[in-house]
């Protein structure tokens, strides 16, 4: 450990170039987070989710839904049996959304993979787990162990909670919080200030 | 370990790649940076409009090359085929359906005249036509000041940013009839540059304030009630807030309930008129829709007006909110049933057996108030004293009031239906209570019988019976549409043309 430690240290001469460097790295780093508001991906705000403008179909319907009042995306869109899978599952589908969406591979209309899917089932299951223990609905519905076991729940239930198509272009007007300018209030200010100057 | 320094001497290569590696790593940041920053900024961009306009443009046409779909929605509101059991968007004369408004508003306007509202697409062409606006023959003529065009149109937000909120209230509805031309539209309640939803009647903003409240901190679900809520509103024309002006203000310093409004008037001894059979000092509640929604269990649950009103709509793959603002009955999927999953029919059941269950008890209290004003101008007739009558006029003062609140929120009844219960209620109490001192004065003046109810079995009748002219009104409204309106419209038309859209 000290020997690496040893072997990372700079020598004397090369210390204020080696400072620089860092220092830019870090910055930039900075700079980064700053600009992909990293730390509301911590949150459960669903306006981190349209962070990324493509999600707007998404969240409006949503905002449209009876879902609206007692679900967040993340209550669905992410694993509740334990903290440390909620993070992780977040930070992995996280991650992929943010590699397509940097590299500028979404689909048209984007649909939900093998993983999210599992996600959102046992999400259904955890809050309307009444309506599939209900015996008084076993004993006079027909087939109800069959129909509501052997499939997921939107099989049926399609409409929940973002309708049937959503592909990126399917709300051309919808009043959605995506981010606004990076740019700090002070800063526009100023700018304004000596751009009138200039004039 | 040699250090690092040496290494390179030695081997200039490694040196370069140091070097190298570096700069790959900063660039690649750099990139990821730019990229974030552009795709932030698209959708900054996503919208890009084909005419551009200023912050009051007052055409909705207009705006509606930009939003098409909600435009088209919105010019739905023109259509009055729909009737629901009580309401719907068809003009019904509701002074032929229940004559007995006729009697409790004799001495105002509503007696003259007073119907089932159409869409906001007739806000103009119907308060043009009312008989209640008169017919004035200029600009400083007829009955109605200024004020009374606040709720109607985009027009108003246009005005008041050119001339101020007071002076825009001041003097006769004539006055401002060349200014005010489009229908109630996309201006009131959006914001030009960001569409996002805005406030821009001051009289909403200013109560919100004297509450302490500050309506810019309201949420966008906030926002798609109390975009509404600047005329869905019971409201009052105040006339010492600036001298002589009538000011429009909400009655809601005390709280926004039908006893705290009823407090607030009496404290500051308002009234509305002076009943023209009872003498009574009258207060008319216009449309406490919104108050009368934040009672109910939609709004408890954190329902816009916009939820059911406007909702989601879907065309060819494209969703947006449904500008047709109309009755939830007549659109049950897109509104009840995106919470409710009980059948079509049900639903709607369900709302008129409210409705039937309210109106039973709101058409009783009606019968009264009719008997009570009939009553009171039997005991001024024999001679009673002003002492003796002041406390029976103050609870039909208080009786009609809360009649009113109940019958003009409109949808109340399903809105909040324990509360318009309980306000009808109270109301009969009052009224009952003013009928039996005025069995008592009546006796005291030496008439112990019943008072005959008047026959006001039609409209006719009971204008008739309260002594109004209306073929008079009839006349002075024909010569109004025929001198002073073409005027009007031609003003407008020459002042739309100097605007830098052309349509």
């Amino acid at each position: 450990m000290r020997k690496l430690f040893k072997f990372l240290t700079p020598p004397p001469e090369w210390k204020l170039p080696v400072f620089i460097i860092l220092g830019i790295f870090v910055g930039l780093g900075c700079y980064v987070l700053y600009l992909s508001k990293a730390a509301s991906y911590l949150s459960d705000d669903p306006k981190t989710c349209v962070n990324c403008h493509i999600m707007a179909p998404q969240y409006a319907t949503w905002n449209h839904s009876s879902h609206r009042e007692v679900a967040t995306c993340n209550d669905c869109h992410v694993p509740h049996n334990n903290v440390f899978n909620k993070y992780f599952f977040k930070a992995k589908d996280g991650l992929r959304h943010a590699s397509i969406f940097a590299m500028r591979k979404e689909p048209e209309v984007i649909f939900i993979l093998e993983a999210g899917k599992k996600v959102v089932h046992n999400n259904c299951i955890r809050c309307h787990s009444q309506t599939l223990t209900d015996p008084k609905l076993a004993a006079k519905v027909p087939n109800q162990a069959h129909n509501t076991q052997d499939r997921v729940c939107w099989e049926c239930h399609r409409e929940v909670p973002h309708g049937r198509v959503n592909s990126i272009s399917s709300v051309p007007n919808a009043r959605v919080p995506v981010p606004e300018s990076p740019v700090p209030d002070w800063l526009n200010e100023y700018m304004k200030e000596t751009k009138l100057e200039n004039e | 370990m040699k250090p690092i320094q040496e290494s390179v001497r030695k081997k200039p290569l490694l040196g370069w790649m140091i070097f190298l590696a570096t700069l790959v790593v900063v660039f690649l940041l750099g990139l990821l940076a730019s990229s974030i920053m552009e795709r932030r900024a698209e959708s900054v961009f996503a919208y890009t409009p084909q005419v551009k306009y200023d912050q009051w443009e007052p055409r909705n046409e207009v705006w509606g090359q930009n939003f098409p779909r909600e435009f088209q929605s919105y010019y739905q509101t023109a259509d009055t085929t729909f009737r629901s059991k009580y309401d719907g968007n068809a003009m019904i004369d509701m002074l032929e359906v229940d004559p007995r408004l006729v009697v409790l508003w004799a001495g105002y306007g509503f007696s003259k005249d007073y119907n089932q509202g159409r869409g906001h697409y007739y806000a103009i062409e119907d308060i043009r036509n009312t008989f209640r606006t008169g017919g004035p023959k200029n600009e400083k003529d007829g009955p109605m000041p200024a004020t009374c065009w606040t709720c109607k149109s985009p027009d108003v937000p246009r005005l008041m940013n050119e001339i101020g909120v007071a002076e825009f209230y001041k003097g006769k509805w004539a006055g401002k009839g060349s200014e005010i031309v489009n229908p109630i539209g996309c201006a009131d309640c959006h914001d030009a540059k960001t569409m996002n939803l805005r406030v821009t009647r001051p009289a909403l903003i200013e109560a919100f304030e004297r509450q302490g409240k500050d309506i810019n901190k309201a949420t966008h679900q906030e926002m798609r009630s109390l975009v509404c809520a600047q005329c869905h509103v019971e409201y009052y024309f105040n006339k010492k807030r600036v001298e002589g002006v009538p000011y429009l203000t909400f009655p809601w310093d005390k709280g926004m309930t039908v006893e705290a409004a009823e407090e607030y008037y009496d404290e500051m001894d308002f009234k509305d008129w002076t009943h023209k059979l009872s003498r009574a000092p009258m207060l008319k509640a216009q449309h406490p829709g919104y108050e009368i929604y934040l009672k109910g269990i939609h709004a408890d649950r954190g329902v816009s007006c916009a939820d059911c009103h406007m909702p989601y709509k879907s065309e060819g793959g494209q969703k947006f909110t449904d500008h047709h603002i109309q009755s939830p009955l007549n659109n049950v999927a897109n509104s009840c049933q995106v919470c409710h999953r009980q059948e079509t029919d049900k639903l709607i059941k369900n709302v008129f057996t409210r409705q039937d269950q309210i109106i039973q008890n709101r058409d009783k209290l009606e019968e009264l108030l009719v008997r009570a004003h009939v009553e009171s101008k039997k005991a001024w007739d024999l001679g009673a004293s002003e002492t003796e009558m002041k406390p029976v006029l103050q609870l039909i003062r208080h009786a009609q009031w809360r009649w009113d609140y109940a019958a003009a929120s409109h949808g109340g009844s399903f809105h909040a239906p324990t509360e318009i219960g309980r306000i009808v209620a109270t109301g009969i109490v009052r009224a009952q209570d003013a009928r039996i001192d005025l069995a008592r004065i009546l006796a005291n003046h030496g008439y112990n019988k019943e008072v005959a109810y008047p026959d006001i079995a039609t409209k006719a009748k009971a204008q008739k019976y309260i002594g109004l002219d209306i073929e008079k009104l009839k006349k002075e409204k024909e010569e109004f549409k025929k001198n002073l309106l073409p005027e009007w419209q031609e003003k407008a038309k020459k002042r739309e043309s100097t605007y830098q859209v052309k349509l």
